[in-house]
C-alpha cells in the first residue's frame, strides 16, 4: 500500500545525477488506518479505526477517520493524513457552497461524483488518500462508493480499504457477497449482522496489521440520521 | 516485481481436533498469464506428513525433490519415519545452506505426530527461519487476504469436516482477491487413520 | 572542479551516518535538507494548562554546535509553541508569528490569535510549502488555553497535524512519549508541578539515550494566569552506575 506512489520520485525534480544518496525529503507520508463501509437495504455502516501512525510510532490513539458530511452521508479516509486534512477541508467548503447556491443538502450520489472530480483535479500531484463514502441514496437505500487516490470510483455494496483493506475484503466477499457459498439463500443483510461482522473483521485486522488498532468508530446511517458507536481494539 | 510473485501461489495449513489440513491453489502462471491449472504445490513426505511450497515454481519443484531426497537418506540411515518437527529442521537447514543465494520458496508443513497423534503445523521464510504454530500458517502471494480469512474463521478443536470447510473457504475467498493465484484448489485433511484429498472447484477467472 | 579522472568523491567510498553531503544543494533546493537542527520537543496537558519543553542544543550534523538555542516561544498570553528540526527555519517562522501577533494587536478588534487558530494557520503554511516543494524543515508543537480548556497540537513539515494529551517529536516520540502517556492515560489530570517533574524526567532519559540532546532545556507553560518560559533548566543526570555497565567495551 505504501508503494502506491513509490514510482513517483518528486525529490528528483531538480537535482542532477549523483551517486550520493541523501535521506530524501518526500511530500508524502503513510499514516495508516483502515476504513470500511457496508450498505444495507435502508442503512449504511461506515467504520474506521482511530489509530494515527507513522513508521513504528503511534502519533495518537484517538483520531477518527470518518467525517460526517451530511445527515445522510459519511466519508471515510485513510492514507497521508496531511492530504486527508486538506481534502476534507476542501470538501466541507464545497458542501457549504452547494448549500448556499441550491438551498438544499447535497445527495450522497452528488457528493460521490464531486469527490471523484476533486481527486482527479489533482491527478498529477495526487491526494494520497483512499476514500470510501457510505450513506443513503435518493431513494433511502444504503449506498457505498469507493475510490482510488486519483478519482476512479464505483458504487458497491461493501468495501474495505486502507492499510488492512486486503485483510478485511475477502471475508466481506464471503459473508455479505456469499462468495464461494453454494446452496444458501441470499437473505438481505440485517443491521445487526453488519455490525457484528464489522467488529469481527476489525478485531482480525488489529491482530495482524500494526497500523490498525486502538479503537473502532462505527457510523450507522439510517433515515433518522447518523449514530456513532465506539468499540475498543487492541492497543499494541 | 518480486521474484516471489512471478508465478503466483497460495498455501494454508490449519489445525483441528486430532487432525490437520493443508491446502493450496493449483495455478501455474508467468506473471499475469496463466499457463496451467493443475500445478502441484503440496507434496506428501510421509503417511501423515505434507509440505506445501509457495513461491517461484522452478524452485518449488527443485526444493520438493531435494527434500524428498534428504528424507529418503534420513529414513535409510535412521531406519524410521521422519517426524514433522524433524522435517521442519531438515527444510530449514536445506534453505539456510543457500543463505546468500536462496531458493525463492516459503514452505508450510502440516502433519500428525506418528506416536502422539498431535497436530503439527509450521512455516518458514525463504532462508529457513521457521516457526511452529498452534492455529494456522499461510504462505504465497495473498498472505494478507489469507490472514484475514483465517483470523476470522479459525476456531480451536474443529472436526475434520469443519476443518475442511474452514480451510477451503479461507483459501478460495483469499485467492479470489489475488490476480496471480487460484484457478482451482486442493485440500488434504490428515487424520490418524486416513488422509482425505479433495479438489476444489473454484472461480477460473 | 575535477582534479582527477573518474569520480573520486570520498563520500562514495565511506558511509557517513545521516550523510547530508553538500553536493547538489543549491539555493533553490537547500530547504530540502536541514542544517542546524534541534532534537525532540515534548508537550503535555495538565490540570488547567499546557507545558511544552525543548532542550537548548543546536546540532550541526553530529557536531554539538550551539548550546544556547531557545526553541520554545511565547506567542501571546494564551499560546506557546516549540519546534524541532531546522533552526534557521524555526527563527524564520518565529519572525512571521511575532509579526502576526503584532498585526492582530494593532487591529484591536477584541480578537487575538488562539492556539487553535495558530494551529490551523501553521498547518496550512506547512502544507502549502510542502506542496510547492519548499518545506520548512520543522515539527512544531503548539499549546495553550482555548476557552479555558487546555489545547495541545502537533504540526509537521508535510502538513500532518493532530491534537493529543501528550505529544513528542523526533526521538522524543520513541523515548519520552511512552513516559508521558503512562502518566496521562486513564489517569486523573496532572498538576502543574507533576507536569514539570515529568518534563525533567523525560529530558533526563532523552539526555541519556539521544546522542543529539543536551542536559540544558527550557519549558513554556500556559495557565489561566498567563504564560511563562522557564529557562536554564538542567536535568539531574546521574552517571554513577555508568562504570558498572559491562559488555560495550
Amino acid at each position: 500500500m505504501e508503494a502506491a506512489f513509490g514510482t513517483r520520485n518528486f525529490s528528483n525534480l531538480n537535482s542532477s545525477d549523483s551517486a550520493i544518496s541523501h535521506q530524501r525529503w518526500s511530500p508524502y507520508a503513510f499514516n495508516g488506518g483502515t476504513i470500511l463501509a457496508v450498505a444495507g437495504e435502508d442503512f449504511a455502516v461506515i467504520a474506521a479505526d482511530t489509530r494515527l501512525s507513522e513508521g513504528f510510532a503511534i502519533h495518537t490513539r484517538d483520531y477518527p477517520k470518518t467525517y460526517q458530511l451530511t445527515d445522510k452521508t459519511v466519508l471515510a479516509c485513510a492514507g497521508f493524513h496531511g492530504d486527508v486534512l486538506t481534502m476534507t477541508k476542501v470538501m466541507d467548503w464545497r458542501l457549504k457552497m452547494y448549500e448556499h447556491d441550491h438551498h438544499k443538502k447535497m445527495s450522497s450520489s452528488a457528493i460521490a461524483a464531486m469527490l471523484s472530480t476533486m481527486l482527479y483535479y489533482k491527478r498529477f500531484f495526487p491526494y494520497y488518500v483512499y476514500n470510501i463514502i457510505g450513506g443513503l441514496d435518493e431513494n433511502g437505500k444504503g449506498c457505498v462508493y469507493s475510490y482510488d487516490p486519483v478519482g476512479s470510483y464505483e458504487r458497491e455494496v461493501f468495501r474495505a480499504a486502507g492499510s488492512a483493506g486486503a485483510i478485511l475484503q475477502p471475508l466481506l466477499d464471503n459473508q455479505i457477497g456469499f462468495k464461494n457459498q453454494t446452496g444458501v439463500t441470499h437473505v438481505p443483510l440485517s443491521l445487526n449482522k453488519a455490525l457484528e461482522l464489522v467488529k469481527d473483521v476489525f478485531i482480525s485486522a488489529a491482530e495482524r496489521d500494526i497500523y490498525t488498532g486502538d479503537s473502532l468508530i462505527i457510523n450507522v446511517v439510517t433515515k433518522d440520521g447518523v449514530k456513532v458507536d465506539r468499540f475498543p481494539l487492541r492497543r499494541d | 516485481m518480486s521474484i516471489m510473485q512471478y508465478n503466483g501461489s497460495a498455501i494454508i495449513a490449519m489445525t483441528g481436533k486430532d487432525c490437520v489440513a493443508i491446502a493450496s491453489d493449483k495455478r501455474f502462471g508467468i506473471q499475469l498469464q496463466t499457463v496451467a491449472m493443475d500445478f502441484q504445490k503440496i507434496f506428501e513426505i510421509g503417511p501423515h506428513l505434507f509440505i506445501g511450497l509457495s513461491g517461484l515454481a522452478t524452485d518449488v519443484q527443485t526444493v520438493a525433490q531435494r527434500i524428498q531426497f534428504r528424507k529418503n537418506l534420513y529414513e535409510l540411515r535412521e531406519n524410521r519415519k521422519v517426524k514433522p518437527d524433524t522435517l521442519m529442521s531438515m527444510v530449514s537447514n536445506l534453505l539456510y545452506e543457500r543463505r546468500f543465494g536462496p531458493y525463492f520458496v516459503e514452505p508450510v508443513i502440516a502433519g500428525l505426530n506418528e506416536k502422539t497423534g498431535k497436530p503439527f503445523i509450521a512455516s518458514a521464510d525463504l532462508i529457513g527461519c521457521s516457526v511452529i504454530l498452534e492455529d494456522f500458517a499461510v504462505a504465497g502471494t495473498c498472505t494478507e487476504q489469507m490472514y484475514g480469512m483465517c483470523e476470522s474463521l479459525w476456531v480451536p478443536d474443529m472436526s475434520p469436516d469443519a476443518l475442511f470447510e474452514c480451510i477451503s473457504q479461507a483459501l478460495m475467498n483469499a485467492v479470489d482477491r489475488d490476480c496471480v493465484s487460484g484457478w482451482g484448489g486442493v485440500v488434504h485433511v490428515i487424520e490418524k487413520d486416513k488422509v482425505t484429498t479433495r479438489h476444489l472447484k473454484a472461480r477460473m477467472d | 572542479m575535477n582534479y582527477f579522472q573518474g569520480n573520486l568523491n570520498k563520500a562514495d567510498y565511506h558511509d557517513f551516518p545521516q550523510k547530508t553531503v553538500s553536493v547538489n544543494i543549491s539555493a533553490k533546493n537547500r530547504t530540502l535538507y536541514p542544517t542546524v537542527t534541534g532534537t525532540s520537543v515534548l508537550g503535555v496537558k495538565f490540570d488547567g494548562g499546557v507545558i511544552i519543553g525543548a532542550d537548548n542544543l543546536g546540532s550541526y550534523g553530529s557536531l554539538a554546535r550551539f548550546r544556547g538555542c531557545e526553541r520554545v516561544m511565547k506567542v501571546n498570553d494564551t499560546t506557546i509553541l516549540g519546534a524541532s528540526g531546522d533552526y534557521a527555519d524555526y527563527q524564520h517562522l518565529k519572525g512571521i508569528i511575532e509579526q502576526k501577533v503584532v498585526t492582530e494587536e494593532c487591529l484591536d478588534d477584541g480578537f487575538n490569535l488562539t492556539p487553535k487558530s495558530l494551529f490551523s494557520w501553521l498547518r496550512m503554511l506547512m502544507y502549502s510549502k510542502r506542496s510547492n516543494f519548499d518545506p520548512l524543515w520543522n515539527t512544531t508543537i503548539i499549546g495553550g488555553l482555548e476557552n479555558n480548556e487546555p489545547f495541545l497540537g502537533y504540526v509537521d513539515k508535510i502538513g500532518t497535524a493532530y491534537e493529543s494529551t501528550a505529544v513528542g517529536t523526533g526521538y522524543g516520540a520513541y523515548i519520552a512519549l511512552p513516559l508521558l502517556r503512562e502518566a496521562t492515560d486513564h489517569k486523573p489530570p496532572l498538576t502543574e508541578q507533576q507536569a514539570l517533574d515529568l518534563m525533567e524526567k523525560c529530558f533526563r532519559v532523552l539526555y541519556y539515550r539521544d546522542a543529539r540532546s543536551l542536559n540544558k532545556y527550557q519549558v513554556a507553560i500556559v495557565t489561566k494566569d498567563g504564560c511563562r518560559i522557564l529557562s536554564d533548566k538542567r536535568v539531574n543526570d546521574d552517571w554513577s552506575i555508568a562504570p558498572m555497565v559491562r559488555g560495550y567495551e
